[in-house]
């Protein structure tokens, strides 16, 4: 079961970088904008409609987020960058409803809003835990961190 | 040393760990369920970036208790496919003689839950006092009796002898007469039947949607097991079935674990069978090159994932944890729908969380206007005392 979607036609114009880790795990980069076609496009034909999970990771000026589908042996990698002053993407929840847990543990630990999700309620930080604080910023180490837990 | 812990990390299975659900029901059904998760974050990913990889195989081991073996194969690997490093064939075949063990430990230990949300104290018990036998196994191989501690990244870090090898032909021996035993109680007994059948129903449909996995989804008719789909270790060179039952309740949740013991136990009993012979361990460098990676192992509990990107030092950059139990989280919600409050418990223990413990359960009642919160012994009584 190797999938061919993501070398068709539409992935071909909007591919900004293709990177495989191996046969079954290509990575491939997408604005911001195409994200929910690019998902729409690999679940059409039945294919990738396993969500794994919503890496985000702080890169400094951008947070990345990788969004991992699978189908059969492969797992696909969509990759896409959004401004770390105004991180907002598309929720995907209305193609694939298991990614609305990811979609509410990355905005709790990376603060990435995501429209069209009704439901982004805290899911793993405490209630009282203040609101610009995501912890898994890099401005956030321990001793930091703390001292503003303390000062709150 | 300051003991501070940021509350992030994978919402790890334990048993007995807290989480929290609110049931929304009308009279003894349930109408909606809102779960609500992080009473256990110790911030496992955010404390990886800052330790070094050979640290990190035995941080990720602390992960869960139970499914030690299968984070920890898979962080190795994940970073032996970075530095394109391949491992010995014997410590391939090792690595999967422990999961495989581990995956019947842990059938047991949630049989034994099971049992005793069902208020079946007998058979909770004797599955407990079976699941020993595996654990003097594996504390025979490694020195403990969880977080194993014996892999590392390049392989294993000791080897099995003849005489451990005996052992667990005739552990196994064992262990298969009793697994015997339970599949003749758990498909004839009348008082499993009645507490499993139909209740805490999934749908193949909303188990593909949800994107659940492990024991609940193969329970829902879903041929996903990622030893067949995905082979690691040495599962391509050994003969497996994947078991499906399409009951989509908790019976079938529960005879999918266990002809898994089955399975289990032939797969620990070819790959001893066949166990090459040679080095267990390759030398491998302190530094990681920059790189990215995504591995997955089946966890007793379902798939689990992790996703690693190194810089070119000698810690991660980032590393991203997904545990079973939260991708079924939402099937879990799912299930509850329309059911009786009285099956709440087996319910829950149906997906085998570590979570298994719902510390502080709400329920408002529609038509009465009421709210009252129980914890969950006052439940697992409620739920005994309804069904006598």
């Amino acid at each position: 079961m190797i999938s061919k979607t993501w070398r068709n036609q539409w992935f071909k114009e909007k591919t900004l970088a293709l990177k495989l880790q191996n046969n079954y795990r290509p990575f491939i980069k997408i604005s911001p904008i195409d994200l929910k076609e690019a998902v729409k496009q690999l679940v059409k034909d039945e294919e990738f409609t396993h969500i794994i999970t919503i890496t985000g990771i702080d890169i400094g000026s951008e947070v990345e987020l990788i969004y991992h589908l699978s189908f059969g042996r492969s797992v696909l990698s969509l990759r896409t960058m959004v401004p770390k002053d105004n991180p907002t993407l598309p929720s995907i929840i209305d193609i694939l409803p298991g990614a609305s847990i990811y979609e509410r543990e990355v905005r709790d630990l990376l603060g990435v809003e995501f429209d069209g999700n009704s439901d982004l309620t805290k899911l793993l930080l405490p209630d009282e835990w203040p609101k610009d604080v995501h912890p898994l910023k890099r401005e956030w180490n321990y001793e930091r961190l703390k001292k503003r837990l303390e000062d709150t | 040393m300051s003991t501070f812990h940021i509350p992030f990390g994978p919402q790890h299975p334990a048993l007995e760990e807290s989480i929290s659900f609110t049931f929304e029901v009308e009279g003894e059904r349930v109408v909606s369920v809102k779960p609500r998760l992080g009473y256990m974050h110790r911030g496992i990913e955010k404390l990886a970036e800052g330790r070094t990889y050979s640290q990190n195989t035995h941080l990720v081991e602390r992960v869960c208790g139970i499914c030690s073996q299968a984070h920890s194969i898979c962080f190795s690997q994940a970073v032996e496919e970075i530095i394109s490093i391949e491992i010995p064939t014997r410590a391939k075949y090792m690595r999967t003689v422990m999961a495989e063990l581990e995956r019947v430990q842990n059938h047991l230990l949630w049989l034994g839950i099971t049992a005793h949300e069902m208020g079946f104290q007998t058979l909770f018990m004797y599955t407990w006092r079976d699941r020993e036998v595996v654990l003097d196994l594996v504390e025979a191989i490694t020195g403990k009796r969880v977080n194993y501690g014996i892999n590392t990244i390049g392989g294993m870090r000791r080897d099995l002898t003849t005489d451990l090898i005996r052992q667990i032909f005739k552990g196994l021996k064992k262990l298969e007469e009793r697994a015997n035993y339970y599949k003749k109680v758990c498909t004839s007994e009348s008082t499993i039947l009645s507490r499993t059948i139909d209740v805490g129903v999934l749908t193949q449909r909303d188990a593909s949607t949800l994107s659940a996995v492990g024991p609940t989804v193969r329970a829902s008719g879903i041929k996903r097991d990622i030893r067949a789909d995905d082979p690691y270790a040495a599962y391509d060179e050994l003969s497996f079935n994947v078991i499906t039952y399409y009951g989509c309740d908790v019976a079938s949740r529960l005879w999918v674990r266990i002809d898994e013991l089955f399975e289990s136990m032939n797969i620990i009993n070819e790959a001893l069978t066949n166990l090459p012979n040679g080095d267990v361990r390759v030398k491998v460098p302190k530094d990681v090159i920059e790189g990215e990676s995504l591995n997955r192992v089946e966890a007793p509990r379902g798939e689990n994932i992790h996703y690693l990107r190194s810089d070119g030092t000698e810690r991660p950059y980032r590393l991203k944890i997904r545990a079973p139990t939260l991708a079924n989280i939402l099937a879990l919600c799912e299930m509850f729908t329309d059911m009786n409050i009285a099956d709440v418990p087996v319910v829950i223990a149906g997906i085998d969380p570590c979570i298994a413990c719902a510390e502080r359960i709400t329920f408002i009642d529609i038509g009465r206007k009421n709210r009252w919160i129980w914890n969950r012994e006052e439940l697992r009584r409620y739920s005994q005392k309804w069904y006598f």
